[in-house]
């Protein structure tokens, strides 16, 4: 929004980054807290929200506009939450949350495979996975060590400083320019392969409500990349014999040794 | 393919995921939270990686993030087991109970000041009494103790 006029994007940038090391700081789990500082914490994530949200351009239509605004919002909040909750079980409820807001981004750009892979890998397996280690091994009630961080403030102020530089060359972003390198762009190369060569806007309007694109993805996947697929299949056999070998051989060391059981 | 200030938000989304993966990964002290952020790090980077491959018509982007997902299933997996046999050693899933593992010159990490008890406590709901208590039956507790 304030795209055109640098020194007003600057004193957002700053003023965002600043709310968001600060309330961060003031959410993270120090010991002791008082609920009016966690107030304090949640009223600035919220102002570095709008900060955010205001350097944030503007896209064509509302309507794109105000979902990709609500999945990413719930995305973005979602991730704060699993960070600074803390009791391990809520923080991977909320980081499920998360997952679903970063599906529905995805979803948004495009990507419908991903965005459907997203949330059945992740939230339907990986996180069940941990949810099962934390019930196997969470002990009784909260811990003491879930309820203190390692130097939150300096770990706050270096998130805040890499989210603000990330900002800073984001905005420097221009269109990539007509004739940068002799070798053609693939997606002239995708647009010139294409049975029909309309116009540019045409292409990209049937780019994005085109019905058959998981099967291209898949095509893409077990055509050029087939051999990664492979060697992908091999590091999951590989990681399945490896967990069950330690798990096994650990319980059988520590059975033997007479070391704290579960 | 995308516009550009699409492009530019959703990489925005994704710097600010990695962000917070990060300050969570730096900050906390427990091992399956640490792994949780890492996680939450993979995310931010998954949703540049599929804004860039819009942007660009290339399919090669969401080809990584598929990669991405297969690897990072392979290391929760693994990283979940050694997390259950530290905590099967040490009983705890505190990072800082593997500190003998630092480097020689680093101080060791004391709790000093380590909260009593927790001062977020829950506050549960509380039902004020409506109405009379009804007297009973004296009779029942004998009675239920026969059933």
């Amino acid at each position: 929004m304030f795209g055109s006029d640098p020194t007003s994007a600057g004193t957002l940038l700053a003023a965002g980054v600043t709310s968001a090391a600060v309330s961060l700081w003031l959410l993270l789990p120090r010991g002791t807290q008082s609920p009016a500082s966690m107030r304090l914490g949640t009223v600035l994530g919220l102002l570095a929200l709008a900060a955010f949200v205001a350097t944030g351009q503007r896209l064509g239509s509302i309507g794109e506009e105000a979902v990709f605004l609500i999945v990413s919002l719930v995305a973005v909040v979602a991730g704060a939450a699993t960070i600074v909750t803390r009791s391990p079980v809520y923080s991977a409820i909320w980081f499920a949350l998360a997952l679903a807001g970063v599906a529905g981004v995805l979803l948004v750009l495009g990507a419908q495979f991903l965005g459907v892979a997203t949330i059945v890998v992740y939230a339907g397996a990986i996180l069940v996975m941990f949810l099962f280690v934390l019930m196997l091994a969470q002990p009784s009630g909260m811990a003491p060590y879930d309820r203190v961080s390692s130097e939150p403030l300096l770990s706050a102020v270096a998130g805040a400083v890499l989210l603000g530089l990330l900002t800073l060359s984001i905005g420097r972003l221009t269109a990539e320019p007509a004739a940068c390198c002799n070798t053609p762009s693939r997606a002239a190369a995708m647009a010139d392969a294409a049975p029909v060569a309309p116009a540019a806007a045409d292409v990209a309007k049937a780019d994005r409500m085109e019905s058959d694109q998981v099967a291209r993805l898949g095509a893409e996947l077990f055509g050029r990349h087939l051999l990664a697929v492979e060697v992908a299949g091999v590091l999951l056999l590989a990681s399945l014999v490896g967990a069950i070998a330690v798990v096994s051989r650990g319980e059988a060391a520590a059975a033997s040794e007479g070391r704290f059981s579960r | 393919m995308m516009s550009l200030p699409m492009l530019h938000n959703a990489l925005l989304v994704g710097a600010m995921l990695f962000s917070l993966g990060l300050v969570g990964i730096l900050t906390r002290r427990n091992l399956i939270v640490m792994f949780l952020c890492a996680e939450l790090m993979l995310q931010g980077v998954s949703v540049s990686l599929v804004a860039w491959s819009r942007y660009h018509g290339d399919w090669g982007g969401q080809v990584l993030v598929i990669f991405v997902l297969t690897v990072a299933a392979c290391e929760a997996a693994v990283a979940l087991v050694f997390v259950l046999q530290a905590f099967a050693r040490t009983g705890r899933l505190d990072a800082a109970a593997w500190q003998t593992l630092r480097e020689a010159t680093l101080p060791r990490v004391m709790d000093s000041k380590l909260p009593a008890d927790d001062t977020l406590a829950p506050s549960w709901p509380t039902l004020s009494p409506a109405g009379v208590l009804p007297p009973g039956d004296p009779q029942e507790s004998l009675q239920r103790e026969h059933v």
